[in-house]
């Protein structure tokens, strides 16, 4: 994986805050996450020409050709502003499963449209299980001639009723290809599925005999998709990093200036120590995502591990942030107006994207098993 | 003579200086106690024990980035004896803020070793609240007249002297009636008793003074400046520590790679999801701290001081009460019994017990996140009922 200068890196994650910070305002992450699309239109634009949205793209196709840290610091910003868009789902999972899959034709066609947003591309890569493991893909391929049909339902695709390219992971005889299909042609139907984080889009997709072409080589999907989760999972890690950190800011701040009892509720230990724990979460949450980008990044040998690490740990950290910040607020959280329950809403999904904590501590110590014999 | 003194130290010059020094008298390795303490009589003589300190203590004003240079042409050939500037507790406070007198009579044997140290600082009713002590140094005449109790104090019965506070004035409000003292151990008014852990061990001591007396020189800053002393103290405590916590004692090893693995692969439950998921959690928890002390580090070599390094000690709490916790559950059954035959309940069992050693030494994990919330994060104090008022009238318990 490739890095940036670290002057370009900074220059681009100073741009990436600006432009959050005027048009992912908590107004407009409200205003936003009730339209049917989920995202907004004219941000979408402006996040693919600071070059965002083809962050990880090769400059070949269009893109920043920047790598993991570049990713895990962007979502951070994310995160904390709690954008609502196809960001991860276009920009780190589709394309990185195209990047992977290295299929030269399919490249030329597709990434350059998802560099500069043209394009909203997924990929889905699990059934109704929701494991993101082989075994839980229910979409079938069938072999006629040259050309391929789908069967099957895929579920928890990302944004997959605002995409113009599906990403198929299915099964064939004996292996696991990847396979695009146009949404819009017979026999795919796209249902939207309500969804608990009101800034995600996520959908249910059919397929019955639905024209599809295979990408990259047969019975090789698999690796390309482990290989595309594997930066997903570093960009969500970022993101529940970013997005944890801001909210205990915004606790604290409240803690020091909500007066109860003639002092600010801060001042209670049984406030301070709640946001004293929250803290290490927050730091750790920070500390393993980083890690895992720079691993990833530097191809090390544990960077499997490191990515597992930060999955659970960032998901785990986000989910008690935002619940505690809940409690810690009192009835002001309870509120609909209250920001909070947003994040608690995103820490939810985000936990559960791309495996859930319990499945990723598990590979992780298998991981270690393997590592230590 | 006059002028190369005057002359800048530059570190090249530095460092062959103390690479010749050590090329002519470095021998080692050191075969036994006695050729230690005569080795570091050697590295105090030739003032490379302290090289930071001022000339006339033995030491040569260097900075601290050049003292460093010296630390590591030590460290390279593996002799010991210099960077006592940085780690030695005893010797630093006494150099800071000691009479000229005490001065005269410590520093040298203090830095040679030749004097042993403990602390009396806590006391029964004075834990987290450090500033309640109750001890008592009256003074009479040219000495102080000490009385009271002193507790979890390490080589108390081997001690020469004790970094002692106490209080001298109970008619101003806590912090100011402290004073700071090196209490000589060796009297009939000092008595040592051997503590016992909950883990069975004796590390600490109670200490009981009965009339003890301390010679006026031997008070460190003036009369009711002792709070401020200790604070010097405690800083050079702090920067010399950064040892981790205990391990398993039975000393019997569980094989390569992570010890928790190894132990339920012995036990024959790794493959238990749940034993998995929570052996997950523990390793975790250690890498996640590693992370977070690295980046703290890297921060500090920035310049800008780190939020991090506060949340170690609170962390280390946590990861050691924890892997007590997990070591049980893989044990299951087994982690009722004790003994040489049964080694691995030993570990699990003095863990569970030891881990409240770094929970409430040093300061318990409640003070530790108060502290998080109010330096780090920037919560106000909770009110301080005692702080304004005469020691005399505080409530105790």
């Amino acid at each position: 994986m490739v890095s940036l200068p670290i002057e370009e890196r900074l220059a681009f994650q100073g741009s990436m805050l600006r432009l959050l910070a005027e048009r992912s305002t908590e107004a407009d992450v409200r205003r936003v996450m009730e339209t049917d699309a989920g995202y907004d239109p004219d941000v979408w634009k402006a996040l693919a020409e600071i070059g965002a949205v083809g962050l990880l793209v090769d400059p070949e196709y269009g893109g920043a050709g920047a790598g993991p840290l570049e990713l895990e610091l962007v979502m951070e910003a994310v995160g904390a502003a709690l954008l609502c868009s196809p960001l991860l789902t276009s920009g780190v999972l589709a394309a990185g499963l195209l990047q992977a899959l290295g299929d030269a034709e399919a490249n030329a066609r597709l990434l350059p449209g998802i560099a500069d947003g043209s394009r909203i591309a997924t990929a889905a890569l699990t059934g109704s299980a929701g494991t993101w493991t082989p075994d839980g893909v229910a979409v079938r391929a069938r072999a006629d001639g040259e050309a391929w049909g789908l069967e099957g339902q895929a579920s928890f695709v990302t944004h997959g009723q605002i995409a113009d390219v599906l990403l198929v992971a299915a099964v064939e005889a004996d292996g696991i290809s990847v396979f695009e299909v146009d949404p819009t042609a017979g026999g795919v139907a796209v249902k939207p599925l309500p969804v608990f984080d009101h800034t995600l889009r996520l959908a249910q997709i059919s397929f019955e005999a639905a024209p599809a072409r295979l990408v990259g080589k047969q019975h090789a999907g698999w690796n390309a998709v482990e290989e595309a989760l594997g930066l997903a999972r570093v960009a969500l890690a970022g993101e529940q990093a970013g997005g944890g950190r801001r909210v205990l800011e915004f606790t604290v701040d409240y803690a020091k200036n909500r007066i109860q009892f003639g002092r600010s509720i801060g001042s209670y230990q049984a406030i301070k120590h709640m946001a004293a724990d929250l803290l290490v979460e927050s730091e750790s949450a920070t500390s393993a995502a980083r890690h895992a980008a720079a691993q990833l990044a530097a191809g090390a040998p544990d960077a499997k591990s490191a990515v597992e690490l930060a999955a659970f740990a960032c998901a785990d950290a986000f989910v008690k942030i935002c619940a505690d910040a809940i409690q810690m607020h009192g009835g002001i959280a309870f509120t609909w107006n209250h920001p909070a329950h947003l994040y608690l809403r995103r820490a939810r999904a985000d936990a559960q994207l791309f495996g859930a904590p319990a499945f990723h501590r598990e590979r992780y110590v298998a991981e270690l098993e393997a590592a230590h014999g | 003579m006059a002028d190369d003194a005057a002359l800048p130290v530059t570190d090249d010059s530095l460092r062959e200086e103390v690479r010749a020094w050590l090329a002519a008298n470095w021998t080692g390795p050191l075969q036994s106690e006695a050729e230690r303490k005569a080795w570091v009589a050697k590295v105090i003589e030739a003032r490379w024990a302290v090289p930071r300190w001022p000339t006339e203590w033995m030491g040569r004003g260097l900075s601290d980035a050049q003292a460093r240079v010296v630390e590591r042409e030590f460290a390279a050939v593996g002799a010991p004896g210099t960077g006592q500037d940085r780690t030695n507790l005893w010797a630093n406070t006494l150099l800071a803020r000691g009479t000229q007198a005490l001065k005269e009579k410590l520093i040298v044997p203090l830095l040679r070793g030749d004097v042993g140290m403990c602390l009396l600082y806590s006391e029964p009713g004075a834990g987290s609240d450090l500033a309640g002590v109750r001890t008592r140094a009256d003074r009479q005449d040219d000495h102080f007249v000490v009385n009271g109790q002193k507790v979890w104090t390490s080589y108390a019965a081997a001690a020469d002297y004790g970094m002692l506070i106490a209080r001298t004035d109970w008619d101003v409000p806590k912090h100011r009636g402290i004073s700071f003292f090196f209490l000589p151990m060796e009297q009939p008014g000092v008595e040592v008793r051997p503590l016992r852990q909950i883990t069975g061990e004796s590390q600490f001591n109670e200490v009981f003074f009965t009339d003890a007396v301390c010679p006026a020189e031997n008070l460190l800053g003036e009369l009711g400046q002792g709070w401020g002393v200790l604070q010097t103290a405690l800083a050079y405590e702090r920067s010399a520590m950064g040892e981790g916590a205990r391990g398993p004692r039975s000393g019997v090893s569980e094989g390569p790679g992570e010890p928790l693995i190894a132990l339920a692969r012995e036990a024959g439950v790794l493959s238990d999801p749940l034993i998995r998921q929570e052996i997950a959690r523990v390793i975790a928890l250690k890498k996640l701290n590693a992370l977070n002390t690295a980046r703290a580090k890297a921060d500090l070599k920035q310049g800008t001081t780190s939020a991090l390094m506060s949340l170690g000690k609170l962390a280390m709490s946590r990861i050691l009460h924890e892997e007590a916790r997990v070591r049980t559950l893989i044990l299951g059954a087994g982690s009722v019994l004790e003994g040489p035959d049964h080694p691995r309940a030993e570990d699990a069992n003095f863990l569970t017990l030891n881990a409240y050693f770094t929970s409430i030494g040093g300061g318990t994990d409640q003070i530790q996140r108060n502290i998080i919330g109010e330096r780090v994060l920037g919560l106000p104090k909770e009110p301080e009922v005692d702080r304004d008022i005469p020691f005399r009238e505080v409530r105790t318990s």
